[in-house]
């Protein structure tokens, strides 16, 4: 199942996780678990945006705005692209 | 009689909660030798028999890719733990199961804490645990660990587990090609007299296990093999597809168990959001449905905040600035002090400030979309054409956020890895329009617009994402060329947005507004204001003012744009402090000249529709405020890349300014 989730997300426009689901017949916590394992594997990179977290915000008047990045990016590592190429 | 019980789970599986609920208070903590994981013991007493139980580090998986796993398998495997038991979450089986699988694939003596079952069953998931021990061929015990539930039960099975011997290892087939490999590794191994397992010592070579390989390595018996070390040479060849194979074939076998011991709940959502992605992201239909929200989305505000609200804040000013003045005359307050008061104050901040209800509703609307999830798809749409033109679709993450403010989405570029794509997306930020604009834009909208203000706030903002892409292109293409990196974003799903969170991010947004109205603001027109005073013996707020010398200097080089007087010309150059300060900035020297006058009335005066258009235009893109330079200053490592970007948006403000006057007037614009 990894490597076809591997080849949908190179495929696709955009990653679902319900979308995934259904074309590969599993439920959406085992995308998840598939999505986990290969990032965890190095397969695959996950970008949260910006973390405020790692920032040293303080007192900054502008702190309330650094929160609002609700976009996750995903990306096909080059060991990823190498299994895709075989 | 003494017995070592090793704890494992996921984390979050309430490993630690079960830990304390048995040991209560009998513990010790250290940590692992040679690393910097915390190593936790504690003892528990049943009877005649010792239990010392060591909690392992919470992880996923028994590999080697990190410290924990390292720490968790290596006890496993040479620590020697009389039994292991497993803490699965009882809401999440299959994930949990994959490390279950790993701990028999290496031989353990495993017990399952099927744990949190009252949180899965209030979820409606029922686990058949007779039918998933039998499965897993381990004793399946039902805990509450938080509430002492089942740890009797658990502790019996361990004793009973350490009492028995091994039924055997469980053995998975990784399919015809591994397992014949496998089979080949393993007569070697069996002659290196290795401390491991040689099964899951030829598992773990096989999925490229770095740590594992080190130490077949550095076995000479192996290494002095011809044959060994051609098969080393093809192991390597082949692991990435022989890891995600193993992987694979771990969580079929766990997945087979969980379809029949696993009942959960349907989810019919999930089928509404892709039926609704297929229109909202659709490639031709995705751009004017967002831009058709978006332009929903500014004419609520004004039909909302302006019509109905708007005289709210105005009123409230215009009564506040009449009790002040009057306190202060009563109070015997030098004059300078009630003309600070007034034109300072009232007329400087509270001009920001009567935009208040327009943001609140602006805000309202927005963190609506946010929290159904429906920005991620705006992002998704604008990404697709962000690549059609040749960009990192990426950078309108960054661009997202510096609607809110140019300082963080600025900062958001951080998660661009090519020097290349960042640089392009900090240098465009600036074309997105902060909420700091937004008075601005409202000033002159209710003055010459006010019929049409959804339409001319979302033609600005169009018009600031239109110069971001084109300059973005133009720095791809000169400054920063090379290759871009390919992405995908991710899709959250639909769900209903909650008043909570709504009016959270709207507090958020409108609480940082007018903090910085009482500090920035404040402070810029305080400063202002002594200039527009000063020196003593001119008129205030005239010409002759130190204000209005810098102005009159200023000025002529807006005259082309039609704006060249020199009240605009100090407004945008207060407006590199901070974008607020710009309409803070006219409403003092305004108010101060026309003795209080409502400031929308004066600049219907002093402008006319086309320069007030070419204004706003000129505010939309001119250099950015300071603390954005600063930000890009410190991101891009260069004091040169800051007077870059303030200089090179002057210009396009400037060009871009001068043209739509100029072409206004060739059409008898007025």
């Amino acid at each position: 199942m990894l490597k076809e989730l591997l080849v949908e997300i190179d495929q696709a426009d955009y990653v679902s996780k319900e979308r995934l689901a259904v074309t590969l017949g599993q439920s959406v916590s085992r995308i998840e678990d598939g999505l986990a394992e290969l990032v965890r594997l190095g397969y695959l990179s996950q970008d949260n945006g910006l973390n405020c977290a790692d920032l040293p915000c303080g007192k900054c008047p502008y702190v309330s705005m650094c929160h609002r990045d609700p976009l996750k990016t995903w990306e096909i590592t080059d060991k990823g692209q190498r299994v895709l190429a075989r | 009689m003494s017995y070592t019980i090793a704890l494992v789970g996921n984390p979050n599986s309430g490993k630690t909660t079960l830990f304390n609920a048995l040991t209560g208070s009998n513990q010790h903590v250290g940590n692992w030798p040679g690393v910097t994981v915390e190593r936790k013991e504690g003892q528990v007493q049943r009877g005649n028999q010792l239990y010392t139980i060591v909690d392992l580090p919470g992880t996923y998986s028994l590999g080697a890719l990190s410290e924990d796993e390292v720490v968790a398998r290596e006890f496993i495997l040479t620590g020697h733990p009389d039994v292991v038991i497993n803490v699965v979450d009882a809401t999440n089986v299959e994930r949990n199961l994959y490390l279950t699988t790993q701990l028999l694939e290496m031989g353990a003596k495993v017990v399952v804490a099927l744990n949190m079952v009252d949180e899965a069953e209030d979820r409606q998931i029922s686990v058949d645990e007779k039918a998933l021990a039998q499965r897993l061929g381990a004793p399946v015990v039902p805990t509450v660990a938080s509430r002492r539930k089942g740890l009797d039960q658990l502790m019996q099975a361990a004793a009973d587990v350490i009492e028995r011997p091994l039924n055997g290892v469980v053995r998975l087939s990784y399919g015809e090609s591994i397992d014949a490999k496998l089979a080949e590794l393993q007569e070697f191994l069996v002659k290196g007299d290795l401390t491991y397992p040689p099964g899951w010592l030829g598992v773990k070579l096989l999925e490229g296990d770095t740590y594992v390989r080190k130490i077949v390595r550095e076995n000479a018996s192996l290494q002095s093999s011809e044959e060994f070390g051609r098969l080393w040479d093809e192991i390597a060849a082949q692991e990435d597809d022989w890891q995600l194979e193993i992987v694979d074939r771990r969580y079929q076998f766990v997945s087979a168990i969980t379809k029949d011991v696993v009942q959960r709940p349907g989810t019919a959502v999930q089928t509404a959001t892709d039926q609704l992605d297929r229109v909202l992201t659709h490639r031709y239909l995705g751009l004017p449905i967002f831009a058709a929200i978006m332009f929903v989305v500014f004419q609520l505000t004004f039909a909302v905040g302006q019509d109905l609200l708007g005289d709210l804040m105005a009123t409230g000013m215009g009564a506040f600035g009449s009790i002040l003045e009057r306190v202060l005359v009563n109070a015997g307050a030098p004059d300078w002090l009630i003309g600070f008061a007034g034109s300072g104050i009232i007329g400087g901040v509270g001009a920001v400030l009567e935009f208040i209800p327009l943001i609140v509703i602006l805000y309202l609307l927005m963190g609506l979309l946010e929290d159904s999830g429906y920005m991620a798809r705006a992002a998704y749409v604008m990404d697709n054409i962000m690549r059609a033109v040749g960009l990192q679709g990426k950078t309108f993450v960054s661009m997202i956020v510096g609607f809110g403010c140019n300082v963080p989405g600025v900062m958001a570029t951080r998660t661009l890895e090519s020097r290349k794509d960042r640089m392009i997306a900090v240098l465009i930020n600036p074309f997105m329009s902060c909420g700091a604009k937004i008075p601005i834009y409202l000033v002159f909208i209710a003055a010459f617009f006010p019929s049409y203000g959804g339409l001319v706030l979302f033609s600005v903002y169009v018009l600031g994402i239109l110069i971001a892409f084109l300059m973005g292109k133009v720095f791809s293409k000169t400054l920063f060329k090379g290759e871009t990196s390919h992405f995908i974003m991710e899709l959250p799903p639909y769900r209903l947005p909650t008043v909570g969170n709504v009016l959270r991010n709207m507090w958020d947004n409108v609480s940082g507004f007018l903090a910085r109205a009482g500090t920035t603001i404040f402070a810029v027109v305080s400063l202002l204001w002594v200039l527009a005073v000063l020196p003593g013996g001119v008129e205030p707020y005239g010409p002759e003012s130190i204000l209005g010398r810098i102005g009159l200097v200023i000025a002529p080089i807006f005259g082309p744009a039609g704006f060249g007087n020199w009240q605009a010309a100090v407004g945008l150059f207060s407006g590199i402090a901070a974008k607020e300060a710009v309409v803070a900035t006219l409403g003092m020297v305004y108010a101060g000249v026309e003795g209080g006058a409502e400031l929308v009335g004066v600049i219907r005066e002093v402008f006319t529709p086309l320069s007030a258009a070419s204004f706003m235009v000129m505010t939309l893109l001119y250099t950015p405020c300071a603390a954005t330079l600063g930000t890009i200053r410190k991101e891009t490592g260069s004091a040169k890349w800051a007077l870059f970007s303030a200089l090179y948006t002057f210009a396009i403000a400037w060009v871009m300014a001068v043209l739509i006057f100029q072409i206004g007037r060739l059409f008898g614009l007025s």
